[in-house]
């Protein structure tokens, strides 16, 4: 079996933003209205001489038991044996009750105005035909090919490592076997394929 | 990791607040003149009011979810009934069948009275309608079946009441909603509201002896709906006060509003279980207090959502 998962490294994530500008254009998300599938917080933590900025890149956790899968309405949102979890455009009304389960905050509007708006933008390649609520897909279509997400092809700090977590060869399910890549917000029992390795505990 | 930032959120807002409010007064509205009619005193003009309320609220909720929805087409998959084999723990998919169900056996309950009703024939081409031949046909078979139709409708009107409290607690992530309170004191609400709606209609309508009883009884169960209401809240807002930070935030949200305390606390809870408790214990003169108590629960109904909404708090790990 394979289960797909990311693990993030928060210490070497340097907040360029490149893997935002590269989800943007692999991914035609409504960029012109300041909506993301991946987007990288910026936060000061700490004062004085001891502060500290973190970037924290969030994303879709794909999530094995996932709350906006559980409360979609339609079935719009499904799960893929592989762990990728997906939303079919056609199926999805946009009621958004997806976007108010998702703990991660990881999902975005892609309204009447932005498929209008991303003809313009995009081009005669624009693919997106109808609105719906929108999210990460891990780049389904590229790891269909063999190809890694957009976002971890780009990461200049290599703060984005794929893998498949049932692989026990996989540097990323090693990471997360040794208790060093941790799941955020585990206790909501959401169980996300998406791993943080923390930066505060490094001190200065 | 170890941070956390709190923040409200702003997708479901007003309108979804709309939704519910109308979604638990409607239905609720229905079961209770249904159950009226069926069970305590036979009454044509109430189970009209209360169908036809049920049916134009539950559309009016509706209508502002469907408004807000990003792909109005796409609804249709959620209106099939076979939607509950593919989602049945989904409860927007659970609710709009809740809903659709309680207006069709509502509609079919309620067609027997409008046939003998002599205002239809003030409603222009009702009483033609009325007298096509499949509308009596159909008519006299809801008569028949009149107990069965009731239930049906009542016991979809129940669902719809109980679901627009379950549709928040589904969401995991915020603590002021995830938790076994909300869908209770959404219900309480729900027949809180209809209760207070159903004494205005009846204090406005031209009342005959008969009335009387059903006026107590509303008063006596909104009484007992208001104080059961008070003491889920209070539960509530104990498990908020000794939960996590979420839901502290939330209770400091809450009661750090005016609109919450005054608006809704006071003059939409406090006020009226005071203002009913005088008319059940003691009885006023005129039935203006009754009146102005019901009229400061709906609006409580509609603020308990709505703030309910506004204070849905956030923890995200970044």
């Amino acid at each position: 079996m394979t289960r797909y998962a990311m693990v993030i490294d928060l210490n070497t994530c340097v907040g360029c933003n490149a893997c935002m500008a590269a989800c943007t254009i692999e991914n035609q998300t409504p960029v012109w209205a300041g909506k993301f599938r991946t987007y990288v917080h910026d936060k000061e933590i700490g004062k004085g001489e001891f502060a500290h900025r973190r970037f924290f890149p969030r994303l879709c956790n794909h999530c094995a038991s996932p709350a906006c899968m559980k409360v979609c309405p339609t079935g719009a949102t499904y799960k893929k044996p592989n762990g990728i979890v997906m939303v079919d455009e056609e199926l999805c009304m946009g009621c958004r009750a997806c976007m108010m389960a998702c703990p991660y905050g990881a999902r975005l509007e892609y309204t009447y105005g932005d498929v209008t708006e991303g003809g313009g933008f995009y081009g005669e390649d624009f693919r997106r035909r109808s609105p719906s609520v929108d999210k990460c897909t891990f780049c389904d279509h590229r790891v269909e090919k063999g190809l890694p997400p957009a976002c971890v092809e780009t990461c200049v700090g290599s703060a984005r490592m794929f893998g498949n977590l049932d692989d026990p060869g996989d540097p990323v399910a090693q990471l997360v076997a040794s208790g060093v890549a941790r799941p955020p917000l585990d206790h909501l029992g959401t169980e996300p394929s998406v791993f943080y390795i923390d930066d505060l505990k490094r001190g200065r | 990791m170890d941070l956390v930032t709190y923040q409200t959120q702003d997708i479901w807002t007003w309108w979804i607040a709309v939704y519910l409010f109308f979604g638990g007064l409607g239905a609720a509205t229905l079961s209770v003149t249904f159950l009226t009619d069926m069970y305590m005193q036979p009454h044509r003009s109430l189970v009209i009011w209360g169908a036809w309320s049920g049916v134009i609220m539950l559309g009016l909720g509706s209508a502002m979810l469907f408004s807000h929805l990003l792909h109005h087409i796409a609804v249709i998959h959620v209106l099939n009934p076979l939607i509950l084999l593919k989602k049945p723990g989904a409860w927007i998919a659970l609710g709009t069948q809740f809903i659709i169900w309680m207006m069709f056996w509502g509609m079919l309950y309620s067609l027997p009275h409008l046939q003998e009703c002599e205002g239809t024939d003030r409603v222009p081409g009702l009483r033609w309608l009325l007298n096509r031949r499949p509308i009596k046909g159909l008519s006299q078979l809801c008569a028949r079946y009149s107990r069965v139709i009731g239930w049906l409708a009542t016991i979809n009107g129940i669902g719809t009441a109980v679901y627009t409290g379950l549709l928040l607690q589904s969401f995991p992530a915020v603590a002021l909603w995830h938790n076994p309170g909300v869908p209770l004191l959404f219900t309480l609400s729900a027949f809180s509201t209809a209760m207070a709606y159903l004494l205005i209609i009846l204090n406005f309508s031209k009342k005959k002896e008969e009335d009387e009883a059903i006026v107590r009884l509303y008063e006596r169960l909104d009484l007992m709906l208001i104080a059961a209401e008070i003491v889920v809240l209070f539960s509530i807002f104990n498990y908020l006060q000794t939960g996590s930070a979420a839901a502290q935030k939330s209770l400091s949200i809450l009661f750090g509003d005016l609109g919450w305390l005054i608006g809704f606390l006071c003059f939409g809870l406090i006020v009226p279980f005071f203002l009913q408790l005088k008319a059940v214990v003691a009885g006023w003169r005129s039935n203006v207090p009754v009146v102005l108590s019901a009229m400061l629960v709906l609006t409580g109904g509609y603020l308990l959502r709505h703030y309910f909404l506004v204070a849905g708090v956030y923890a995200y790990p970044w």
